[in-house]
């Protein structure tokens, strides 16, 4: 590979077969690591504390994938973050959580989580290693309690020998289960897209791509920074006009200024991660830009970048802006057997 | 390396009685060692102890009947302090306090080291460091004490029945360690031993006995609270921050014990 990469540390760590104490975790031969691809910033989680193993990994990717984080062992991380999909979750505006229940916001993509300060559409979780804690809480997600999910994995033999051989311990602690999914989730980086190769010098883009990158960069780029492509902000992008449904960045903050405004996703997968907004509210991307053309609704607190009247764009613009969109599709990403569930 | 491990083995049951003898030295005939406090709370209403069956009453300053069901609290950054100044600080110290586990409420300091204290000094909830730096351990272990959904701890949850409650219920989860929005609810609290010096040698027992008088949850000062009027808080910023107000005063330092053992 030809790319430079630069590291904050790399640890790449082959385990074989002969030191692997629990053969069924997955972890044998198992190339993990976190690096920093080309171009992106310093990651805000470091794993400083929580280098990545492949036993703290596969440990990892087993609980994602584990219903048994869930109340009634019927919903897992990965039941509404789907690999193949960029780990949103496919054909949903909103997710069923247990008992068939409707969550209330729209289940977004999954990569590049080291980088971010905080997550969830309203910011309200501020560390990677406390994110599951809120699905697996949510009444209408995972509906289970904190106590209760290390009480069923310190019953599993199973799950003994996979702390064990990734921490040292088989005494189950919510700390070493979080840093385990951490691990994982924290080496989910996608930075190899037909976008990635073009900035890398690798590839030429065609030239509606390259129309469709000029106009992003003239439109969208203000909000969707490159190359995470979201500025981390939380934005009122002129959905609605009140804010009673869902107040979004508010219910964390409380503050009348925060009212309507959400987290700007990455657009990184975006042509995978349909449908789209906080509440899944549009298909397709074309729906998404006849929105920002036309779409915008006033408010107190629509962000001043889209207080004109709607960015203005041709259909052939917002054909060429979708070519480009469809350019930012990572498929080695979604290939990677690293990141799928162990059977 | 083996035989450095050999080594390692073989000296090391010397170097533990060389380190036990001194130890028994310290206990015995020096009177500059180190010691541990106890800090211990005794969770009331009004004058007479919790209840956290839930089959006993108490009325408020509204005039509002309510029982406990629940209640704990965190206490973090406990301090020792000789006239007006802080002269220790416990590391790590992190406690949750259970009316339902009386083992609890016995909070232990240890390493403290040998002078007179006329001052116990902490801090009410748990502060923001520990928020937002990922998963804890310890007391401070995520649970029911901590919100997942906004990341932070509970520092106080008191819950119980009441008539005055439009659904016969009360729950208080009190949070919030941002000074940004005006959402900080961790209050200092600071109790003056009423004159008195605790003293820690080594040679004797340092317990420091608290009244928490729960009451002063709804009566204030400064804030009365109504349970008509505000019977789920679990929010920041607000009534969460009166309530905070009132939970800052509901400390009273009782008495020490300070008698050589």
């Amino acid at each position: 590979m030809k790319l430079k990469v630069f590291s904050l540390w790399l640890a790449t760590i082959t385990l074989f077969g002969a030191c692997t104490k629990d053969e069924s975790s997955g972890s044998e031969g198992l190339s993990v690591s976190f690096y920093i691809p080309d171009g992106f910033p310093q990651p805000v989680y470091t794993f400083q504390n929580n280098k990545i193993t492949p036993a703290g990994f596969s440990l990892g990717r087993k609980l994602f994938y584990d219903p048994i984080l869930s109340r009634d062992s019927t919903t897992s991380c990965g039941s509404c973050h789907q690999q193949f999909v960029a780990f949103a979750n496919a054909g949903h505006a909103l997710s069923h959580g247990v008992d068939n229940q409707l969550g209330n916001r729209n289940s977004p993509g999954l990569f590049n989580m080291a980088w971010f300060p905080n997550f969830m559409w309203d910011g309200g979780v501020n560390h990677l290693e406390v994110q599951p804690l809120a699905p697996i809480t949510n009444p209408v997600e995972m509906d289970e309690s904190i106590s209760n999910v290390i009480f069923k994995l310190q019953r599993s033999d199973a799950y003994k020998s996979m702390f064990s051989a990734a921490f040292g311990t088989d005494s189950i602690t919510v700390q070493l289960t979080m840093r385990a999914m951490a691990q994982f989730m924290g080496a989910m980086i996608s930075a190899d897209s037909r976008y990635d190769q073009y900035r890398a010098g690798k590839i030429n883009l065609s030239a509606s791509e390259m129309n469709g990158l000029q106009l992003f960069r003239t439109h969208c780029e203000n909000c969707h920074k490159e190359p995470l492509l979201t500025d981390m902000l939380f934005r009122n992008n002129g959905l609605d006009s009140v804010f009673n449904k869902d107040a979004g960045r508010a219910v964390i903050t409380h503050l009348p200024q925060d009212s309507g405004l959400f987290r700007v996703p990455s657009l990184r997968n975006v042509a995978l991660t349909d449908p789209y907004m906080h509440d899944g509210r549009f298909i397709s991307l074309s729906q998404v830009l006849d929105h920002y053309t036309s779409g915008i609704r006033q408010s107190a607190t629509l962000d001043p970048l889209l207080l004109s009247s709607g960015i203005p764009l041709t259909s052939q613009d917002k054909t060429d802006i979708i070519s480009f969109l469809n350019t930012l599709t990572d498929h080695k990403y979604i290939n990677d057997a690293r990141f799928k569930e162990v059977q | 390396m083996k035989k450095t491990l050999l080594l390692l083995v073989l000296i090391s049951p010397f170097v533990m009685a060389f380190s036990g003898c001194d130890k028994d030295e310290d206990d015995t005939n020096n009177t500059t060692g180190p010691g541990t406090v106890s800090f211990e709370l005794t969770n009331i209403v009004g004058n007479v102890n919790v209840d956290e069956t839930g089959a006993t009453s108490y009325t408020n300053a509204s005039g509002e009947s309510f029982t406990i069901s629940k209640l704990k609290y965190y206490i973090s950054n406990v301090q020792l302090m000789k006239d007006d100044a802080v002269t220790f600080t416990m590391p790590e110290s992190y406690f949750l306090v259970d009316e339902s586990n009386q083992a609890s409420t016995k909070l232990s300091i240890p390493d403290v080291p040998a002078g007179s204290y006329n001052k116990i000094r902490f801090l009410i909830g748990v502060d923001s460091a520990r928020n937002v730096s990922g998963a804890q351990t310890g007391a401070l272990t995520p649970s029911d004490m901590f919100w997942t959904w906004s990341t932070g701890y509970i520092f106080f949850k008191m819950e119980g029945s009441s008539s005055a409650s439009s659904n016969g219920s009360y729950i208080y989860h009190i949070a919030g360690f941002r000074d940004a929005n005006n959402t900080n609810a961790l209050r200092w609290v600071e109790l003056d031993f009423n004159g008195s010096s605790l003293i820690v040698d080594g040679h004797r027992d340092a317990e420091i006995h608290a009244f928490v008088n729960v009451m002063k949850v709804f009566d204030g000062p400064p804030n009365p609270i109504s349970i008509a009027s505000h019977n789920n808080v679990m929010s920041t910023g607000g009534v969460a921050l009166q309530i905070a107000d009132n939970y800052a005063g509901m400390f009273t330092f009782d008495h020490l014990h300070n008698d050589p053992h």
